[in-house]
């Protein structure tokens, strides 16, 4: 079956928004010196910037994977949907939806996390951050969430298009710069809600996962909302503690070697590979939820579910005390 | 099957373009003095403790005041670096910590392999730092 052709050729997004990227960071970089409102250090730049440009290299050597099991699963597509406008407007929502799944997934399951960590690496949150990526995303599987999409019949070109549109989207939401964005707030992912998926705070853990829409963390209980009042503290609960790219992009790896290489049952095994971020079998290490519950007891609030943050967390600066949604960091 | 090289005369281009524009970008960042080294203090250090449930019972600070070593309340060990405008701060077991000090320098591994070395000159090395010697605390 010849799957049908794109109507236009697909553009490469993420090519054509480099020099605006560029511009941007720039301009950051200027208002930052010139304000003094938000921080920039040249060494933590040059690392997110070297792990964009490794994401590039590998992306060259392996991207061309998720194409190939894209196009192979989209052999056995349910439906024919091809490229109309109605299509494509179900799949931005669709794509979108899939991100939200890998983004959540990809912090509660440490298998997923060990290339995501990457990402979140940085205790400087600019737009540096935002091209501070892995180097091991297909090589992690990370590409089996957007799988489900083109088995139901979005063309894979359709899949890849809002991908990129999703990923260029999220660039300039990458900085301290942008207080809150009034009514958008209540749709988009903003600055505003990634602080908070950026921030180590105990109270902000695991929350907002939204690529562009927000509506999906308000739909699943996992929406927190920026407390003026606890500034977010960037980058992991365990700090890296380095800026060589080399250690930011495998560390993770590394450590579930370990874990999984010195697992006495295989049942251990299976808990350091795809358990939640910081699980041990005598539960000596942290977990977000530990920490999460840590934070409650020494706050005297209740530990938070996911439903107790779709029940108390506001736009209005969040003020309840623990809004945060299981899982792990 | 048969893979050829995913690198052709565009990739390498365009590999070689975006190098150049992270050294640029960078460039403009220390042009500009982002170059900011946050300090550690005891306070800086109290705070990091207490943010962890933890208080610090004794401490070292490098000379420089970009990286220290503490013991902790709960028996842990805590690990501060500066990191550009932010201090970073790691928790251990004492077991997991293995410390060296030899003429003013401490150096400590740790059995996290994705936790770096720690490096750092101090001016004195006060004793209670022999019970991490050669691989784990006396807790």
């Amino acid at each position: 079956m010849t799957p049908p052709q794109a109507p236009f050729e697909i553009p490469p997004i993420i090519t054509y928004a480099v020099p605006a990227f560029v511009l941007l960071i720039i301009i950051e970089m200027i208002v930052v010196k010139l304000s003094k409102k938000g921080r920039y250090e040249y060494r933590d730049s040059a690392t997110s910037l070297t792990m964009g440009l490794g994401n590039r290299v590998f992306g060259i050597m392996f991207g061309g994977f998720a194409l190939l099991a894209y196009f192979a699963v989209y052999e056995f597509r349910l439906f024919n949907l091809g490229w109309t406008w109605p299509v494509m407007v179900a799949c931005f929502f669709a794509e979108d939806l899939a991100y939200y799944w890998f983004h959540r997934i990809a912090h509660e399951r440490r298998f997923f996390w060990a290339s995501h960590i990457v990402h979140h690496s940085s205790q400087h949150y600019n737009l540096t951050t935002a091209l501070r990526q892995t180097w091991t995303g297909t090589l992690g599987l990370t590409f089996i969430f957007w799988l489900p999409l083109v088995y139901i019949g979005f063309p894979p070109l359709m899949v890849v298009l809002f991908s990129g549109i999703s990923l260029v989207y999220q660039f300039w939401i990458h900085t301290e710069l942008i207080n809150r964005m009034g009514p958008l707030e209540w749709v988009l992912n903003t600055p505003s809600h990634h602080r908070v998926h950026h921030a180590t705070n105990a109270r902000y853990l695991d929350a907002n996962y939204a690529g562009v829409l927000i509506i999906w963390d308000r739909l699943f209980g996992t929406f927190v909302a920026e407390n003026d009042e606890e500034k977010p503290h960037y980058g992991i609960v365990s700090q890296l503690g380095t800026f060589n790219p080399f250690r930011v992009a495998f560390h993770e790896w590394l450590g579930i070697w370990r874990d999984v290489t010195s697992a006495k049952k295989f049942g251990h095994v299976f808990g350091y590979a795809f358990g939640s971020p910081g699980w041990s079998p005598d539960g000596s290490r942290k977990t977000s939820a530990s920490i999460k519950a840590e934070w409650a007891a020494r706050h005297g609030a209740p530990a938070p579910s996911p439903a107790y943050a779709l029940a108390t967390n506001t736009d209005d600066g969040g003020k309840t005390a623990a809004g945060v949604g299981a899982g792990a960091p | 099957m048969q893979f050829e090289n995913p690198f052709g005369v565009a990739e390498i281009i365009e590999l070689g373009g975006s190098a150049a524009v992270v050294l640029l970008m960078v460039g403009v960042a220390a042009v500009l003095g982002f170059r900011m080294s946050a300090r550690i203090d005891d306070s800086e250090l109290a705070r990091l403790a207490e943010a962890d449930g933890a208080r610090v019972d004794c401490a070292v600070i490098s000379q420089n005041g970009r990286a220290a070593f503490a013991r902790l309340s709960d028996g842990r060990v805590m690990v501060a670096r500066v990191m550009g405008a932010d201090v970073s701060a790691r928790f251990a077991a004492a077991k997991a910590v293995s410390l060296n000090v030899k003429a003013q320098r401490l150096n400590a591994t740790f059995a996290d392999v994705g936790f770096p070395p720690l490096k750092m000159r101090i001016d004195d090395s006060p004793a209670w730092l022999n019970d991490f010697s050669g691989g784990g605390g006396s807790t």
